[in-house]
């Protein structure tokens, strides 16, 4: 639209026309309070913080429901608005319970900043205040009802953003007050309790602590943590989030993860998994002290020395006596790139190799050869929040991928967008889908060769086969369309798909996967027949220097199966468990070594000669890429005394093994110079020095366990890892694409989704206390049907 | 049925059927009833509008906007469907006069509503009555269907090819409602509450479709307008204020009860002749001259005319109509608690200004009512009515903050004898009540 | 005559001193006084060692809120938070403070811990002989700070010779 120029505060202000008065400000510099006012969702102008005089206006109106006109004057600062927000703060507070010290909100709450700044200090009432008891919604989700100051956000951000519509209100007037959608009287214990997707948003939509995290309340105060920005565990989307960190005896323990600056790939979204399920990493359970197996079969807790020895020289004994064929090396989905890239280049190089793989959850080798020679065909998941038009075939992205499902939500409330759903099920986005084509049982090849003209297969691509025409007919017409692609569809269908999409010029593409670094899994070449960057084994091109064995070699399940045979000398499980995953034959592994590096005990690592502690993806740094290709920085926010990093495991076993540490992570290479000595190492202040030597990749690597060491080397030979230093250390995503070969020979398909749902998440699932609680609370609460109340 | 009061000084328009049988349609015929409408039918929209502007009918429902104009102001093309709002939720204290045409002239409204459909090309009209008129339902019900069985609703109306419909619906008693959007949003299915304008009813309106909403004295108006024709009607009332209006005197009168007066009829002369004076000889205190939430009337202001101009000029409003008449035994400070004890029930808890403002003066009023009250208390209460004036989120707050200031400006000692004397009403509110309400 | 203005300014001098000669002793005989303050005084605002104060249920008053531990200039506060629940009531509030652990190797007694504290729970007391020979047994913990239960409540520290040596340190 026409840009308009208006004035606010003596200051000449140019916006769109249409833009809100309190967002042009904004942008602007001048900030307005607001309570109920959100971006994103529907205007409230119930707080009346806003108001400002505009000239020829009878009385204040509301910056957040006036739209800029051209010629406008305003004024956001006068004596009289001063009075108004404080006369409307004194209102409030005259019900609000004076419980800052104890609040967890202190610190960060919008009520006190706006009372400290205009200062309604006094009280003129003798009266009590109005009290009701606080109430526990969930396990995550409690509610103190007397804080609350009705902005109605958590109602907005329940039913618009996330299409739940668990709140509502209650009663009027001065009795107004918000309720979840299970009433008391309808509950076994009497009390009100919510039937929803436990996202927690609501929570983080509060200006005030009426709305309280079940994880963190009362645990610390919001300026007593370290504040860690990172990137989730947990699903592909691979959404931003905070860890508020603080200091025990034995590490440094996570008592929060939130989505505190709303400035990452995610915007304002943050799952249940991201908010709550981040107390794994406290699990008394976890293992801190390298266990050998001994002769009798028990584990003992032995040095890490001892145990790097013992690994070390038994790896290198049975690849001296063996052969490296006759070793496996399985890898997992929440490693980031550098360990990725680290293992594989281990094995091959090491080991001498190609038993590599991983569970694969998505066919990204098909993927990235379908695409290959494209360019600009493969979506950022900034792309799901803008695009005119978006295609889902298979997939659900609510239960799998919520922070997808929250993009693909807000691109139809705010932009309008067309959503076309194709599934198999009536996943809950069909809610927003402008068409819904239920597709046939298995029907996903046919669909697939249906769309890409083959009319036969129409039948057998969906239950109303008279749906498909029309359906095409509107998919077709679009000219810019997202085409999000779920797991189901692999090899020959997948391809077919994507050639399907190919022919509409402004079409991009996206493959969902499970795990947050599935996607840099493959990327990195964790796989037995592709190098890193689908360079395929035959053709090593920019890895030639690594002299790589030129057969490929076994992948997951022929690596089991050489080892029920007796074939496999050792299997070296990095931060993955494949025994469970494909209901492996434990006997199968009684001959041959495992080494597992892991968090708990798992089926896989039961079964290892070395179990080797872990850190999770949150106690280390360095890379991962979501399902869409965007590459993001991980920090390291909670530590766990007693655990290494698997960066470092593997350097260290590398090195027992009496390999060239040198040659595998090239360390000590950059600059020399200016050891220190401007750095702000006393005062504490940011190191800028250090910051831009990184970025301009002339850190020295002085450790091997440098992960720098190695993503320098990830960019000088990945295909498509052409980064940029300086987005990624400023936690800023970039989207990466692959460039891949052409098609190689059919390959088989190994893809297993993990089948995790909103409330699971592998391992780290079961061992997350909040997790299992909301696990525990829907399954006990009878009135709960998400199915039914989400649809 | 309560009895109907008669004044000579009375122009009768819209009441020139009460007490005639009229709720029965035979009966309404007879007296000329669907004419009107067949005149509409015949002369077209825009003649319609036309009259309405000649008329200088301004809404009867408080705001007094002319009726016309708002007419005029609805798109002729529309992609969604058009609709006819007639607001009967008259929830006001101290107005009953909707109630009296419910009672003896449903037809007018129903007629009403076609001219207005007509005007605007809507084809469809809903009749929305406040919940507490659950009584008044059963009429408008049988008028509604005594027309579909005539065959003035329905398909093809008079045979002019042109389809209208009427809905009727009962809301569930909140005062809130009476206000234009949240009487969309009640009838729509949700909770009743203000939505944020603009967009106007006449753009976006009920369903998101262009909607003319109307206070039903207005509709039942038109159908007389139009057969008297806009200027005779004009010609009734006071400049700028045409016709003729309902007014409900209530409380100590000799005489109470719904009179049709021409507007800008002077109020001294509606309570003193009309009404026939204070009751008992007692002295007059104040009037409340347009339903609650117009500021009070002192006993030397009244010599003012009743139309939207003159009312506010003398720093009062015409509101809806309803006159309360309070004597010389009448506790203001009681008075005023009653009024704010209304609008902190009625308050729907969308903005804080009125939510909790609303509720502060009624517990302030209540302490210094039961001989609690301390120096402070009335300076507080000027100080809370005055921050809700103009910050409210729908007029509700204005409503209470209104009355609010009038009865603490202009009675301040009356507050200042129970604060200071510390002396009690007769207890009307309990401590239970006040600080357990919840 | 400078002579004579520097002997009149040795003898003004000197007369001070003679004069404090016969004036009675105010050197405080601390630690060989008598009683158990041993022969110290000092001022009732005299910041010694921190008292955590209980409320009038015996209930302790800190609600963890650290506040203190924010204003505190030389970092010596360190709190672990927990909640109260049914069984188990420490404080009134939702939350009370599950370790509390001064440093009192660091401690400067500025106060500014008692003005930030919203609900009067930490105080200063009177006690002064904190001085050690083993760093460590200066890191006091919640259970040396805080106040008995009242009805053991003791007398303020400087308002009688009776106190004991103990209530100080």
């Amino acid at each position: 639209m026409a840009d308009v120029t208006f004035t606010v505060d003596g200051k000449q202000i140019t916006a769109p026309a249409g833009t809100l008065l309190i967002d042009a400000c904004k942008s602007a510099g001048i900030e307005i309070p607001a309570f109920c006012y959100y971006p994103g969702l529907s205007l409230q102008a119930a707080c009346r913080m806003c108001v400002v005089r505009i000239e020829k206006m009878p009385k204040l109106a509301t910056a957040c429901t006036t739209t800029v006109a051209e010629g406008m004057v305003v004024a956001t600062e006068t004596p009289e608005i001063t009075q108004a927000r404080k006369a409307t703060l004194q209102l409030l507070l005259g019900n609000h319970p004076l419980d800052c010290p104890v609040c967890d909100a202190g610190g960060e709450c919008e009520l006190q900043d706006m009372t400290f700044k205009y200062g309604a200090a006094d009280s003129f009432y003798t009266e009590p205040k109005n009290h009701r008891e606080e109430q526990n919604w969930s396990p995550v989700v409690y509610f103190d009802r007397p804080r609350c100051i009705l902005c109605y956000r958590c109602v907005r951000m329940c039913g618009e953003g996330m299409d739940v519509f668990a709140l509502g209100i209650q009663n009027r007037g001065s009795s107004a007050v918000i309720a979840p959608n299970i009433a008391p009287s309808l509950s076994p214990d009497n009390l009100a309790h919510l039937d929803c997707e436990q996202c927690g948003m609501c929570i983080d939509a509060c200006p005030v602590g009426a709305l309280t995290s079940g994880a963190y309340r009362y645990k610390t105060r919001p300026w007593e943590m370290n504040h860690v920005t990172t990137v989730c565990t947990h699903c592909g989307d691979g959404c931003k989030t905070t860890l508020g960190v603080r200091s025990t005896s034995d590490g440094a323990e996570i008592v929060r993860g939130d989505n505190r600056d709303k400035s990452g790939i995610n915007g304002d979204f943050l799952c249940n998994k991201g908010r709550y399920a981040f107390d794994f990493a406290n699990s008394q359970e976890r293992i801190t002290t390298p266990l050998v197996r001994q002769p009798n079969g028990d584990l003992k807790p032995v040095s890490w020395e001892e145990a790097f020895t013992v690994a070390g020289k038994k790896l290198r004994e049975l690849r001296d006596t063996r052969g490296g064929k006759s070793i496996g090396v399985i890898g997992g989905n929440r490693l980031t790139n550098e360990e990725a890239y680290l293992l594989q280049k281990f094995a091959r190089t090491v080991l001498g190799t190609n038993n590599v793989d991983h569970h694969r959850t998505a066919d990204y080798v098909t993927f990235t050869q379908a695409l290959a020679g494209q360019k600009g065909r493969t979506a950022s998941w900034n792309d799901t929040k803008s695009y005119p038009a978006v295609l889902i075939v298979g997939g659900d992205p609510t239960n799998q991928a919520p922070g997808t499902a929250w993009n693909l939500r807000s691109d139809v409330r705010l932009n309008k967008a067309r959503l076309y759903v194709a599934n198999t099920s009536e996943i809950k986005l069909r809610r927003q889908a402008r068409a819904f084509l239920q597709v046939a049982p298995f029907g996903y090849g046919a669909l697939a060769g249906y769309l890409a003209g083959d009319a036969s297969a129409a039948s057998n691509a969906a239950l109303d086969p008279t749906a498909l025409g029309g359906f095409l007919e509107a998919v077709k017409g679009e000219e810019k369309l997202l085409i999000l692609i779920g797991s189901e569809l692999r090899g020959a269908d997948l391809k077919r798909l994507i050639e399907f999409g190919l022919t509409i010029p402004g079409a991009k593409f996206a493959l969902l996967s499970d795990y947050a670094n599935s996607r840099g899994a493959a990327d990195m070449g964790l796989l037995p027949d592709m190098l890193p960057g689908y360079t395929p084994v035959p053709t090593p091109g920019p890895f030639t220097e690594h002299n790589i064995p030129s057969e490929p070699g076994l992948d997951l399940l022929e690596i089991f199966d050489a080892a029920a045979a007796g074939n496999l000398s050792a299997l070296y499980v990095v931060n993955s468990n494949p025994v469970a995953r494909y209901g492996v034959d434990p006997a199968a592994l009684k001959d041959t070594f495992v080494i597992v590096q892991e968090m708990f005990l798992t089926e896989t690592a039961q079964l290892a000669d070395i179990i080797l502690p872990a850190a999770n993806l949150y106690e280390k740094s360095g890379s991962v890429t979501n399902s869409y290709g965007d590459l993001q920085l991980v920090q390291k926010a909670g530590d766990r005394s007693g655990v290494r990093s698997d960066f470092e495991m593997i350097v260290r076993i590398a090195d027992k093994m009496g390999a060239d540490v040198k040659a595998l992570v090239p360390f000590g290479k950059g600059l020399r110079a200016d050891m220190g000595q401007s750095r702000g190492a006393q005062s504490g202040e940011a190191d800028r020095h250090a910051v831009w030597l990184t970025a301009n990749n002339l850190e020295p690597k002085l450790s091997p366990f440098d992960p720098w060491a190695i993503l320098d080397e990830i960019q000088r030979l990945v295909p498509g890892y052409d980064l940029l230093r300086l987005q990624l250390l400023s936690g800023n995503d970039q989207h990466l694409e692959p460039a891949a070969a052409a098609a190689t020979a059919s390959r088989r398909d190994l893809v297993l989704p993990s089948g995790d749902g909103l409330f699971t998440s592998g391992t780290l699932g079961r061992f997350s206390p909040a997790l299992n609680d909301v696990q525990r609370y829907q399954a006990g609460e009878p009135l709960i049907q998400i199915q039914t109340a989400a649809d | 049925m309560p009895t109907l009061v008669s004044h000579p000084d009375e122009v009768k328009v819209i009441s020139r059927r009460f007490g005639q049988g009229a709720a029965d349609i035979d009966r309404y015929l007879e007296l000329d009833g669907y004419k009107a409408v067949q005149k509409a039918i015949a002369e077209g929209p825009d003649w319609i509008i036309n009259v309405m502007k000649a008329s200088g009918l301004r809404g009867r429902g408080g705001a007094g906007f002319p009726t016309g104009l708002k007419w005029s102001f609805v798109p002729k093309q529309s992609e969604k469907p058009k609709y006819v709002l007639v607001n009967g939720d008259e929830s006001e204290p101290g107005t009953c006069k909707d109630h009296v045409i419910f009672l003896h002239d449903p037809h007018a409204i129903v007629e009403g509503t076609m001219i207005a459909g007509l005007a605007i090309g809507a084809k469809m009209g809903f009749i929305y009555l406040r919940g507490e008129y659950r009584y008044l339902l059963k009429i408008v019900e049988k008028a509604v269907a005594d027309a579909y069985a005539k065959g003035f609703l329905g398909k093809n109306i008079f045979g002019s090819g042109i389809d209208f419909d009427i809905v009727t619906q009962s809301g569930a008693g909140a005062y809130e409602v009476g206000e234009e959007s949240a009487l969309m949003e009640s009838l729509e299915g949700k909770r009743g509450v203000p939505r944020i304008k603009p967009p106007f009813p006449a753009v976006v309106g009920l369903y998101g479709g262009p909607t003319v909403i109307n206070n039903a004295e207005t509709i039942a108006s038109v159908p007389h307008i139009l057969l008297m024709g806009g200027e005779e009607y004009a010609k009734i009332g006071s400049e700028r204020n045409g016709g003729t209006r309902l007014f409900g005197i209530s409380g100590h009168v000799e005489r109470p009860g719904v009179y049709e007066l021409p507007m800008g009829y002077n109020l001294k002369k509606a309570i003193y002749d009309v009404a026939g004076g204070i009751k008992d000889g007692k002295k007059l205190k104040a009037v409340v001259p347009g339903g609650s939430s117009c500021p009070v009337l002192l006993p030397e202001e009244i010599d003012v005319g009743l139309d939207f101009d003159q009312m506010g000029k003398a720093g009062t409003m015409l509101g809806s109509g309803g006159i309360v008449v309070l004597d010389e035994t009448v506790s203001i400070v009681e008075f005023a608690l009653r009024t704010i004890s209304f609008y902190q029930h009625e308050s729907c808890g969308w903005c804080i200004p009125c939510r909790e403002g609303t509720d502060w003066i009624k517990k302030t009023m209540t302490r210094i009512y039961n001989g609690g009250g301390n120096k402070k208390d009335a300076a507080n209460i000027q100080y809370l009515a005055e921050n809700m004036m103009g910050r409210t989120f729908c007029p509700l707050g204005d409503a209470a903050a209104m009355p609010t200031l009038g009865f603490i400006k202009k009675f301040r000692k009356e507050f200042e004898e129970y604060i200071e004397g510390n002396k009690a009403g007769t207890p009307i509110i309990t401590v239970q009540q006040l600080v357990g309400a919840h | 005559m400078s002579i004579v203005r520097n002997a009149a300014a040795i003898a003004k001098g000197m007369s001070v001193t003679l004069k404090e000669m016969f004036q009675p002793t105010e050197v405080e005989n601390y630690p060989d006084g008598k009683g158990p303050m041993r022969g110290a005084k000092f001022q009732e605002r005299f910041r010694g060692k921190h008292q955590l104060q209980r409320d009038e249920n015996g209930l302790e008053k800190c609600v963890a809120c650290f506040l203190c531990a924010a204003a505190c200039p030389s970092n010596c506060i360190y709190i672990e938070a927990a909640e109260n629940t049914e069984e188990t009531r420490i404080s009134s509030a939702e939350r009370y403070a599950k370790v509390y652990n001064i440093d009192y190797n660091r401690c400067i007694f500025c106060g500014y811990c008692v003005e930030a504290c919203p609900t009067d729970a930490i105080t200063h007391g009177h006690g002064f002989e904190l001085a050690s020979l083993n760093a460590t047994t200066l890191v006091m913990r919640k259970e040396d700070l805080l106040v008995l239960p009242s009805a053991h409540k003791l007398p303020d520290a400087v308002q009688s010779n009776k106190d004991t040596a103990e209530v100080l340190a």
